[in-house]
């Protein structure tokens, strides 16, 4: 029976524990967490309790100064509050090492924390400065503030026996950073470059020479007052002289725009046409323009023609032929001269080539003594003075000349003295006279006769017939249209008339002026319209 | 060659001749010399202090973190100069007056010329460790200012009786009989090892605060002023 009491009263014991949910055990280890003297002459410890066991725990410390094995309690628990041991003057000696540990005891035991060393003159940690006073102040119109304090009342810097240094810090009300200044030993202290309307706060705290930082002082604020004005004619000042400045740089720009607009969108060269005029081009007038267009002075006029003609063609004469050709220089040299004449305008009729085959009486000759004398050796001069201009056509011709010259030579002298007339040309005038065949005798000659009918050389020249296979041209009129005619013989005093001929490069402006200067036709002998004979060279 | 040492030492005597005079502080009051006023004298006297205990607090704490990481190992030691009296709070300190104090601050000045000095002889010859050689600078260092300090304390005595401010009572004190030499074997016979080491230092560092703090209050009490 009691065994089984036993076990029960043991099982109950056992289950009551464990319903409890407990365990008590001794108290948990205390830790001096820290102590601190916020004047250097009384100080406070305060530490931790560990885990209480379950139990009531009581706490007690102990403190053991240097050089004394004597062990003493600590004097006030209570004005520092919970947890805590106050020292005051009596008991609290400086540049003396205290050992102190704190002491955990419940029912079940006690349990000593670690002990600490500490000498009062390192755990110095004052209090805020007090009479925080933030004024603002003027210097020459810039505002500043003024920060000024004292130190902590407990703390007795006036005996010399704690030296603190200040440190301040400002910040704007609206901003996060602040602006820390070490104010040193001063009391007072001055803060500038100020923001213009601006609320600050203002915050000072202390330290002992070697010691802890005090905590802040409570912000003090203070508002800066505006001296916009001042900002605002900087402001002015600067906005001018920026105006000045672009003034001066739109005003270079529109100097140098056209070089700019060259240098950035270089222009499209245009034509260069000498005597090219686009308003005319503009106005629709081609003929205008084309004729604007004519060099009035191409080909160069030059006194000396003889610079023109660069090659002579060389005939080969035989003997008797030389004599007649040496007096029939002149007349090459007239032709030379006729020909120079001619080839101002291309006005499209053969050049001097043409006339080369024909017998012509060129103007240059003056003296009749020397046609006279040719009716003796006749006219050599199939080939006048040979311009480059139609080369080609010559070379053909030279060979031919040469062999009617051979052969017709009796006929052409006779005829060449028919042809010296008196009737002299004026020089400007230019005859051109075809030759014709009019048979080949036995000796296999060729028998010319010319076929001229006008220009006054024309005499005693009536068989030649008129080509009534050929038509006539009567004009051009007004619409650039070939009026043809039936025949009508010529007289020669219309050639006369038909010297005022401009010098054109085309031969429709040509006989359009000359038609209605004249008015009659310009035929030649068998009808042939030869532009030749119309487009005279002005009259020297 | 020759040349260049001719311009070498054509600069050097040019050097020397060009040197700024300084005007000496005149220890025995003759005429023409400017002499600094008491504040003046104060001023550098606590400066003075405040750098040598500065520096004696860096070595001290540097010596810790190589040589003893954890604290609570070192056992505190006593000091060779605990001999000495020191008011232990302001109120025995202000009860001591101007002469006592003026006397105290000598006597612990003149304590510590001599053990500084073994200190730092013994640490530039423990060549093994990397510590000693480069702190060896320092001690030497604090070594020098604390006979500065010594001198500029008499000095300043001497003014302040001078002025009437300090009474007669303060008498020349020679170190030697301040502490007896045999002081430093009060730490160890024979050469001194890293303990000692750390107890020197821990000492002095104290003292050296001491010797602050007995300073700013001698000013104070004498001259009264804004930085009090």
């Amino acid at each position: 029976m009691k065994k089984v009491l036993e076990v029960i009263l043991l099982l109950l014991l056992l289950v009551v524990t464990h319903a409890k949910g407990t365990r008590y055990s001794p108290p948990g280890k205390p830790a001096l967490t820290r102590c601190r003297s916020p004047e250097k002459e009384t100080f406070t410890c305060w530490w931790e309790p560990g885990s209480d066991g379950g139990l009531p725990t009581t706490y007690a410390l102990y403190y053991r100064k240097e050089s004394s094995d004597t062990v003493f309690e600590c004097p006030d628990y209570r004005t520092a509050g919970e947890n805590s041991c106050f020292f005051n003057k009596n008991d609290t000696s400086i540049w003396v090492n205290y050992n102190i540990t704190v002491v955990a005891t419940n029912a079940l035991g006690r349990t000593f924390s670690d002990p600490v060393d500490i000498d009062v003159v390192y755990i110095v940690k004052p209090n805020p400065p007090e009479q925080v006073a933030v004024t603002v102040m003027e210097d020459k119109g810039w505002p500043f503030i003024r920060v000024s304090w004292e130190p902590p009342h407990k703390a007795d810097t006036r005996s010399g026996w704690i030296t603190l240094i200040y440190e301040i810090r400002v910040k704007l009300e609206e901003e996060n950073d602040w602006e820390m200044h070490l104010a040193g030993q001063q009391k007072m202290f001055n803060i500038f470059s100020l923001r213009s309307g601006g609320k600050y706060l203002v915050q000072v705290r202390c330290k002992p020479d070697h010691g802890y930082w005090s905590e802040w002082s409570p912000s003090s604020y203070v508002k800066v007052p505006d001296y916009f004005h001042r900002e605002k004619s900087v402001w002015i000042l600067i906005t001018v002289f920026c105006a000045f400045i672009f003034l001066i740089l739109t005003w270079l720009l529109h100097m140098n725009s056209r070089s700019l607009k060259h240098f950035l969108l270089p222009p499209v060269p245009g034509p260069k046409i000498k005597g090219f005029d686009k308003q005319l081009l503009k106005n629709g007038k081609s003929e205008e323009v084309f004729s604007a267009l004519v060099a009035t002075d191409f080909p160069p006029k030059s006194s000396n023609y003889e610079d023109l003609l660069v090659e002579y063609l060389e005939v080969y004469i035989p003997e008797e032929q030389e004599l007649m050709l040496e007096k029939s220089m002149d007349l090459d040299v007239g032709c030379l001269k006729c020909e120079g004449s001619a080839s101002d305008s291309d006005s499209g009729r053969g050049s001097c080539d043409s006339h080369t085959l024909l017998m012509h009486k060129c103007d240059g000759v003056k003296e009749e003594e020397e046609r006279q004398a040719k009716e003796a050796h006749g006219p050599g001069y199939w080939e006048c003075g040979l311009s480059n201009k139609q080369p080609h056509l010559l070379h053909p011709q030279a060979q031919a000349q040469r062999q009617l010259q051979a052969r017709s030579d009796d006929n052409i002298s006779s005829i060449g003295r028919k042809q010296t007339p008196a009737g002299l040309h004026s020089p400007a005038r230019r005859s051109t006279e075809y030759v014709e065949v009019e048979r080949v005798n036995e000796e296999d000659m060729v028998l010319l006769q010319p076929v001229s009918g006008r220009c006054g050389d024309v005499e005693g020249y009536p068989e030649m017939p008129y080509g009534e296979d050929y038509s006539k041209v009567k004009g051009v009129d007004m619409d650039n249209m070939l009026l043809l005619q039936r025949e009508v013989r010529e007289e020669t005093e219309n050639c006369d008339t038909s010297s005022t001929v401009t010098t054109t490069q085309k031969p429709a402006a040509c006989i359009h002026s000359a038609m209605p200067v004249e008015g009659e036709m310009v035929l030649g002998v068998n009808g042939y319209v030869d532009t030749a004979t119309v487009c005279t060279p002005p009259t020297y | 060659m020759l040349l260049i040492w001719c311009a070498v030492l054509i600069l050097a005597c040019l050097e020397l001749s060009t040197r700024v005079g300084t005007a000496p502080i005149c220890s025995y009051g003759q005429a023409g010399c400017h002499t600094p006023s008491l504040a003046d004298i104060f001023d550098r006297v606590i400066q003075q202090s405040s750098r040598m205990h500065g520096i004696s607090s860096d070595l001290h704490s540097e010596f810790e973190q190589y040589f003893f990481p954890s604290k609570n190992l070192i056992g505190k030691p006593k000091c060779h100069t605990h001999g000495i009296v020191t008011p232990a709070d302001k109120e025995n300190a202000q009860r001591l007056g101007r002469e006592q104090l003026t006397e105290v601050i000598l006597r612990l000045l003149g304590a510590w010329g001599d053990p500084l000095l073994q200190l730092y002889r013994s640490m530039s010859q423990d060549q093994n460790q990397d510590f000693n050689h480069y702190s060896s600078n320092k001690a030497l260092e604090i070594s020098d200012m604390v006979h500065e300090l010594r001198d500029g304390v008499a000095k300043m005595a001497e003014k302040m009786k001078l002025s009437g401010v300090l009474g007669n009572t303060v008498g020349y004190i020679s170190p030697e009989g301040l502490v007896p030499s045999s002081s430093f074997s009060f730490y160890k016979h024979g050469e001194l090892n890293s303990m000692d080491h750390h107890d020197l230092l821990y000492c002095f560092r104290r003292d050296s605060n001491k010797i602050k703090n007995y300073l700013q209050i001698l000013k104070c009490t004498t001259l009264p002023g804004l930085d009090c």
